[in-house]
């Protein structure tokens, strides 16, 4: 468990960057997002997120290509959460080395399960 | 020699029966053996009849032979040729017929190269007839670059045209070609084994390729549609599914059965999309499963909390033991998801949904057990044509004999179950 408490949401479609972020910001957790994968470096260069909860197919610079160029820079300590619409993940997560997946359409009990798993909860007086 | 690089005698004659053709052979010798003894007796006889002059007698037999001569003669002529112009009749059409065909043609002979090639073919392959004629599997592959259209190269030996001498045949595959001057062709090919009689040894192998590059692009661009559009549906879903869901806790007892449905309908939806898309698959041959080991019970559990059966049934489940199953986990949870929603839809409202998984032997059973409406029959066959029932009983099908499984009904007179039975997996235990 990390000391971080944000998690960062990389999707190109605006309306589950949107959800997603209502429901963790309702569960108490920070919230960052980017729209592809390139985006998705730049954040995590800014600032490293708890967790990186990612989409795979993008513009710009896809999941697959974010997840290989983020393990090759900064390792294995911070999990992400592949949550994708593409056919067999689980099986295609093995060249992948991603921490959980999360089909699509999926719960958001899943979700929230999924994120409590990985990231801390902020002390009350940091929640924005 | 006819265009094609074939002389037309080197195509064994099946058209005449050996039989038919002793027969007629005979019936020419015997004719003309008996006219010859007659004209020989005959004669003579007139001769020693007319005159007793030997010098005359020598003289006349001399004409008489030279008379025969002629007249045999003439009759070989006339028998042999009408025999050669029906022979070459047949041969020319049986070349033209084979020139005309619109998919290539390939003959192989007895040593397995290339004999003969119709036009088709050198059009098919790009290539000069003089350079096919002659070429042997190796040196086929070689030039044509002959692979399985998933990938991976086809070896000269599991050529059909090379097997089918020792197999029988005919046999068949589906290939793509490289042929002179880039591009690729996808090629449907057949080869039989030619036989003079039944049980003999290849003589000859006809290799029929049908380009069918066109309908595989298009089944290509199909399953990519499919992909690009699954894949396009399921995030709007994903997306009003988390809309939905989140507005539920500060919504009143209205507002959460309509976004319950609203949840509901995105499950089915998902379903839908994913049926369509194994469906597709499965036409153009491109359905793959990705078996792994795994338990059976999570997903049976996991299913039965599923909200989209809950909501009008009460759902139990009967497991026994920890049964353990190699299958494509997401395949197989659509097959019990579509056999969980016909159940649904053919049982009575408010009746209880059961799933069933318990261990059968070498095999591992997984049921849905319901009470069926009293007219159940006439139903599914409605829904069969417009609901997708139909599709997901399909697609249940497919997808379980894909695992080497089956799918069948049981009924008593109150219940119906539905059975998918997979072989077990290495760790199946009870």
């Amino acid at each position: 468990m990390t000391k971080c408490y944000d998690v960062l949401i990389v999707d190109d479609d605006l309306d589950m960057i949107e959800v997603m972020e209502l429901v963790l910001h309702d569960a108490g957790y920070k919230t960052r997002s980017a729209l592809n994968g390139q985006q998705a470096l730049d954040a995590v260069a800014a600032e490293m997120p708890a967790l990186i909860v990612l989409d795979m197919l993008m513009p710009v610079m896809n999941g697959w290509q974010f997840a290989q160029a983020f393990r090759s820079r900064y390792g294995r300590a911070i999990p992400i959460v592949v949550a994708t619409a593409a056919e067999h993940i689980e099986r295609r997560r093995n060249g992948l080395d991603v921490t959980d997946v999360l089909p699509k359409p999926f719960e958001i009990s899943d979700l929230l399960r999924l994120v409590a798993r990985h990231v801390q909860l902020p002390p009350p007086a940091s929640v924005q | 020699m006819v265009p094609g690089g074939i002389d037309p005698k080197a195509l064994p004659d099946l058209t005449q029966r050996a039989s038919s053709a002793h027969r007629m052979a005979g019936t020419v010798t015997a004719a003309f053996a008996v006219l010859g003894l007659m004209w020989v007796l005959l004669t003579d006889i007139v001769l020693y009849a007319i005159t007793h002059d030997h010098v005359l007698i020598a003289r006349i037999e001399t004409a008489k032979g030279w008379i025969f001569i002629s007249f045999a003669s003439l009759l070989l002529y006339a028998v042999t040729f009408r025999s050669a112009a029906r022979l070459d009749r047949v041969r020319r059409l049986t070349a033209a017929v084979v020139e005309s065909i619109a998919d290539g043609v390939l003959l192989l002979g007895h040593d397995r190269r290339i004999a003969y090639a119709n036009p088709a073919a050198v059009r098919m392959l790009r290539c000069p007839v003089e350079e096919l004629i002659g070429m042997n599997a190796a040196d086929f592959s070689l030039r044509f670059h002959v692979a399985y259209p998933r990938g991976g190269m086809v070896p000269p030996g599991r050529f059909i045209s090379q097997r089918v001498f020792d197999e029988g045949g005919p046999l068949d595959y589906k290939i793509t070609l490289e042929p002179a001057g880039g591009g690729e062709v996808v090629v449907s090919a057949t080869a039989a084994g030619v036989r003079m009689s039944v049980g003999d040894q290849a003589t000859w192998v006809v290799s029929v390729m049908h380009d069918i590059t066109d309908t595989e692009h298009l089944e290509r661009l199909r399953d990519q549609f499919f992909a690009a559009a699954a894949h396009s549906l399921k995030t709007p879903v994903a997306v009003i599914k988390a809309d939905v869901q989140s507005l539920m806790p500060a919504a009143g007892p209205k507002q959460r059965r309509i976004a319950a449905s609203i949840d509901r309908q995105c499950d089915r939806i998902d379903r839908l999309v994913q049926n369509l898309m194994v469906l597709s698959r499965s036409r153009s041959r491109t359905l793959e499963m990705h078996p792994s080991e795994m338990e059976l019970r999570p997903l049976v559990e996991q299913i039965a909390r599923e909200g989209v059966w809950s909501y009008r049934h009460e759902v139990h489940t009967e497991l026994t033991g920890s049964p353990s199953i190699r299958a494509d986990h997401e395949r197989l949870a659509l097959v019990i998801r579509n056999l969980m929603y016909e159940a649904s839809r053919l049982s009575l409202a408010d009746s209880p949904l059961t799933l069933v998984a318990r261990p059968e032997g070498d095999r591992v059973a997984v049921g849905v057990r319901y009470r069926p409406l009293p007219w159940r029959d006439r139903v599914a066959e409605t829904y069969g044509d417009y609901d997708d029932i139909g599709i997901g009983r399909s697609v249940a099908e497919t997808i379980a004999e894909g695992h080497g499984g089956s799918l069948s009904d049981e009924s008593t007179d109150t219940e119906t179950t539905s059975w998918l039975r997979l072989p077990a997996g290495a760790g199946a235990h009870a």
